[in-house]
């Protein structure tokens, strides 16, 4: 039982460092295909102006839980709609 | 006398520039701590979202003329998260009833943990992975009609969430093809006797043992083959408590149950095709005074159109539910006004059948149902 228990633990640890290790990866052209591939398949595409950057983090975290997203694209769709909110917003 | 004056103008002019320079300064400050406030706020681990949708409508059933404004819902959604580590989602329902009192449920409350690029852990009450509608297109902003399709809202024969814990995720792409699965484990449904004698699965998860009845296992797994295409298969196995049990009223009895389901969506160009088929068994009771078992079932097809120079999207939408004591067959056409993509207004017109026993001579006996609905709804 206290195997288990500590190869549960080792492998959850080894699962979130790998997730760190992934981090700051994000294709935008990518993002751009999969938001229009499955966002639309669900509900109308809310504006990037719509919601604060904050809030963006938020509500794709929500998505890729629903929709069955990999962190990948989730990352990827993030990074492409804060790229076109900062276009709209006028701060790049 | 001129020293004096002379001092008293230099003094002048020092508190002049001290308060010019004091408001410049506490100026900057605020910029200062503006700006300090929103990079604190960016780059902080964790945060806290309200997210959610709310509508409001009227509603009047053709035969029975019982026209009133009785489709009011707001429904707040709290997005808490910790990094890319930890998400907590919980949905409260709130709803006006018939009495006028606030009735208030509690849709989902769960936390998910991130656990690698493909899977994440989802602990508490969460939305039936079974089919689509009840987890992802029933928020008013979302469904394209003004009310669920039969079968399809509360005690029908779709799912409405569970207990437990689930994985879930998006797997990596097979031959451009994208994945994405749902496995989980809840407590138990129960089947209930309604006071006005029906029989209901309450498909809503609850933290009841169920004097110990098998945990439900189930799932779902969908592929995206063409991008704006999903095709899903879903399915549950276990049992449910049956709390009816006729011979001894206090004994909750263990049948068999189990699920199937299967959703396709597809969005091409301004078309927005759903169609979704759910069925659950209930297997026969031991108890040969006990509730027969049998087959809820429940299909919607839906096609939609948004003509985007005008704001509109028609809406045509068939559906049926079926149970061991009633049949309900509905055609629905609907018109919506987009006044931005997440704030609509819709109207629709039901055309609707119910058919089931009649309480005096058990004879089936048909209704009609037709409905007019309008609705204003909006996500934020």
């Amino acid at each position: 039982m206290k195997t288990l228990l500590k190869t549960t633990l080792i492998t959850l640890v080894f699962c979130l460092n790998t997730l760190h290790a992934e981090e700051n990866k994000a294709d935008v052209m990518n993002g751009a295909q999969v938001w229009t591939d499955v966002c639309m398949r669900c509900h109308n595409l809310r504006q990037p102006a719509d919601l604060s950057t904050r809030a963006w983090k938020f509500s794709m975290n929500h998505m890729r839980i629903r929709a069955g997203l990999t962190a990948d694209e989730t990352r990827d769709i993030q990074a492409f709609i804060l790229q076109s909110k900062s276009t709209v917003d006028g701060t790049q | 006398m001129k020293y004096l004056a002379q001092h008293s103008k230099v003094l002048m002019h020092s508190v002049i520039l001290s308060s010019m320079l004091a408001t410049m300064a506490s100026a900057d400050n605020g910029e200062d701590v503006t700006v300090l406030q929103v990079a604190q706020e960016q780059n902080a681990l964790s945060g806290f979202q309200l997210a959610g949708y709310a509508s409001f409508g009227y509603s009047n059933t053709k035969d029975v003329h019982d026209g009133s404004f009785d489709l009011v819902n707001f429904s707040p959604i709290f997005h808490y998260g910790y990094s890319d580590i930890l998400q907590f989602e919980g949905e409260v329902e709130f709803s006006i009833a018939a009495d006028g009192e606030t009735e208030i449920d509690m849709e989902y409350a769960a936390a998910n943990l991130f656990l690698n690029n493909y899977m994440s852990l989802t602990l508490g009450k969460f939305m039936s992975p079974i089919g689509q509608f009840r987890q992802n297109f029933h928020p008013s902003w979302i469904n394209k009609m003004p009310d669920a399709p039969v079968g399809f809202g509360h005690g029908g024969a779709a799912l409405s969430s569970n207990v437990g814990a689930a994985l879930r995720g998006g797997l990596p792409k097979v031959l451009g093809i994208r994945h994405n699965y749902v496995v989980y484990v809840s407590n138990a449904y129960t089947l209930e006797v309604a006071p006005d004698g029906d029989v209901d699965i309450v498909a809503e998860g609850s933290t009841a043992n169920n004097n110990g009845t098998a945990p439900t296992f189930g799932g779902r797994y969908a592929i995206d083959p063409i991008g704006g295409m999903e095709i899903g298969i879903s399915g549950a196995y276990g049992k449910i408590a049956d709390l009816n049990s006729s011979s001894n009223p206090d004994k909750i009895t263990a049948r068999d149950y189990n699920v199937l389901g299967a959703d396709l969506t597809y969005h091409i160009g301004n078309f927005d095709l759903r169609g979704e088929y759910v069925e659950q068994n209930i297997g026969e009771s031991t108890d040969p005074l006990g509730i027969e078992g049998g087959k809820w079932q429940a299909a919607y097809a839906q096609v939609a159109y948004q003509i985007d120079m005008l704001h509109l999207e028609p809406v045509l939408r068939y559906g049926f539910y079926k149970n061991p004591e009633l049949e309900q067959k509905q055609t629905a056409l609907g018109l919506n006004y987009l006044f931005s993509n997440n704030i609509i207004a819709k109207m629709a017109y039901e055309f609707g059948n119910r058919t089931s026993p009649d309480e005096d001579t058990g004879v089936d006996t048909t209704i009609k149902t037709d409905k007019f609905l309008a609705q204003l709804a909006f996500g934020f």
